[in-house]
């Protein structure tokens, strides 16, 4: 039975706050989950886990070698919610990647479905980087470079190939293997029902109205913030403000040159002209 | 090879042919087979290792492998499957003895428990026991920390961040990563361990400690097992193992302390000594 699902995007765009919107689902919740107690999809790419169910210490190998025992790690930890009659979330920033034995490191076998959340790439870029704590141009170089990645080892995470931003896209959307649903970030917020009710409709949860409202209200940006605020939050990292710092969309504007947005848009346009980030006439839509 | 493999009474041999499969696995994977008395793994590249009985390991080597590869995984996951065939417990931690006591630092891959205990040696002028591998005995209520002739690893910038320069004796584990061995010398004899320290990260820039106390100790002692996961093919050994662990619950200290993601290793090393007055 295919019992895994994948919550899958490039960095900042939307992933953790539909973790905590489907959390509230889930759990039906009348008051808002506090963050701490997250349960939904924790990471795919988590070396406590590899560890666990590998038996090897995933810091002491190449990333070549851990992607050979990803597919195995994901098939252990299918049978193991299987076993407990659970679908099991996972959130993956990884590209969708081949391994040298030729597999994806993503098995068809179990994979029910992946939902992938995209967001207009100059967003990305300024979320992103207010996350590192890095200069702009080094997260512009790493959303336009075909070898970015996240690094493991010493992270305590496995190394995450994430190519840019416009391959990350395309590698899920020309998969054949896994039925994916794309959910745009701004859908997320300009239409938060029809959008968060696609994805429960594609995931084949049990849709309620009502319940569908409450999950939003409760895992609401504002809110999300102000948790934060008030007791912090575990992924957001040292050097960082807030994990949920602006949200917004076009925030790029406030912070990205001309010659900045050029080089985005010139490397990904044809991608963003897919989802809408340009329209027919070449003009930004964001 | 293999001679300078952490215990003694294991025969090592290169095996020709296939390396043995588990006849009976409780627990099998496509790459790890594990029974009572049986355990089997396949390191990709490396090697394929065939453990029994605790006194046996054939190895059978992959064309182009490497020898300090081979040894390094030898030392690592075969050492602990080694270990629960002896049924001797071991923890996921590196441990040290300084002004007499016996201090054992677990914690996950990358929390800074080989750098903290490098800290302790280099700084303080502790006495190095092992690292990341520590084998527990008990006896008359007393908990022993057991030395392994493992070597401490460090990463390249924990090296920098000690002021440990590279010298001929300090070598890559492998060819293909930034991390080596430093030759402390280990402890030639066994030392009562007085406090278990469990490092965590955080992403707040302050030091935060908790004395852990009741049934919690012996939960988080009982997660700091030395592949834990082993166990779920060899149940005769981990309920061996359940009795152990009340009796060193009862018997130490344990401290849980999280440590700042961007942090100084020796300030690390000092927070460690006052919470724990050392």
């Amino acid at each position: 039975m295919k019992n895994l699902v994948w919550i899958v995007s490039y960095p900042k765009s939307g992933n953790t706050w539909f973790r905590l919107f489907l959390s509230n689902y889930k759990k039906n919740a009348i008051k808002p989950i506090q963050l701490r107690t997250i349960e939904s999809a924790s990471i795919a790419s988590s070396g406590t886990d590899f560890e666990f169910q590998i038996g090897l210490d995933p810091s002491e190998m190449t990333g070549e070698e851990v992607d050979l025992y990803r597919p195995e790690m994901y098939c252990a930890l299918s049978e193991k919610a299987k076993q407990k009659g659970e679908i099991c979330y996972k959130k993956a920033h990884d590209a969708y990647i081949i391994n040298n034995d030729g597999e994806p490191i993503f098995p068809e076998k179990i994979s029910k479905y992946a939902v992938y959340f995209v967001r207009n790439p100059m967003d990305v870029c300024v979320s992103f980087s207010n996350h590192n704590a890095e200069e702009l141009d080094k997260t512009i170089h790493f959303l336009l470079d075909e070898k970015s990645f996240l690094p493991g080892q010493k992270a305590g995470q496995l190394r995450q190939k994430l190519l840019s931003w416009k391959s990350h896209v395309q590698s899920w959307k020309n998969q054949t293997l896994i039925p994916v649903h794309f959910v745009r970030y701004e859908d997320m917020i300009r239409k938060p029902m029809e959008t968060f009710g696609s994805i429960i409709t594609f995931l084949e949860l049990e849709y309620d109205e009502k319940r569908l409202e409450r999950a939003i209200i409760n895992s609401d940006f504002k809110l999300l913030q102000q948790m934060e605020e008030e007791n912090g939050f575990k992924e957001k990292t040292q050097l960082c403000q807030h994990f949920f710092w602006k949200g917004k969309i076009g925030n790029y504007r406030d912070y990205l040159s001309k010659d900045q947005i050029d080089r985005i848009v010139e490397y990904n346009y044809d991608t963003m002209k897919e989802f809408g980030y340009i329209d027919e006439s070449g003009a930004l839509t964001v | 090879m293999f001679q300078d493999y952490p215990l003694n009474d294991v025969l090592i041999e290169n095996c020709k042919g296939q390396v043995q499969h588990v006849s009976l696995p409780i627990l099998s994977r496509p790459h790890l087979e594990i029974g009572e008395r049986e355990f089997y793994i396949d390191i990709r590249n490396t090697a394929k290792y065939f453990v029994e009985d605790g006194s046996k390991i054939t190895v059978q080597l992959y064309e182009n492998t490497d020898d300090d590869s081979v040894m390094l995984f030898l030392n690592g996951s075969v050492l602990g499957a080694v270990l629960h065939q002896k049924k001797m417990l071991s923890f996921h931690g590196s441990a040290f003895c300084m002004n007499g006591k016996g201090i054992l630092v677990c914690g996950s891959s990358g929390s800074g428990k080989s750098s903290v205990t490098a800290a302790f040696c280099q700084q303080e002028g502790a006495t190095f026991i092992s690292d990341d591998i520590t084998p527990i005995t008990i006896e008359d209520s007393t908990v022993k920390l057991v030395p392994l002739k493992t070597k401490l690893k460090l990463w390249e910038d924990s090296l920098q961040k000690l002021n440990i320069v590279r010298s001929k004796d300090i070598r890559r584990i492998r060819p293909t990563l930034e991390k080596y061995t430093i030759p402390y010398p280990n402890s030639s004899h066994e030392h009562q361990l007085d406090h278990l320290i469990v490092l965590g990260v955080h992403n707040q820039s302050a030091y935060q400690s908790f004395n852990i106390q009741g049934i919690e100790k012996y939960n988080i002692l009982r997660n700091q097992i030395y592949r834990k996961s082993f166990l779920n093919g060899m149940p005769e050994t981990e309920k061996y193992y359940f009795k152990q662990l009340l009796a060193i619950a009862s018997n130490i200290k344990v401290t849980f302390i999280l440590r700042p993601q961007i942090c100084d290793i020796y300030g690390t090393a000092k927070f460690i000594k006052e919470k724990i007055d050392l």
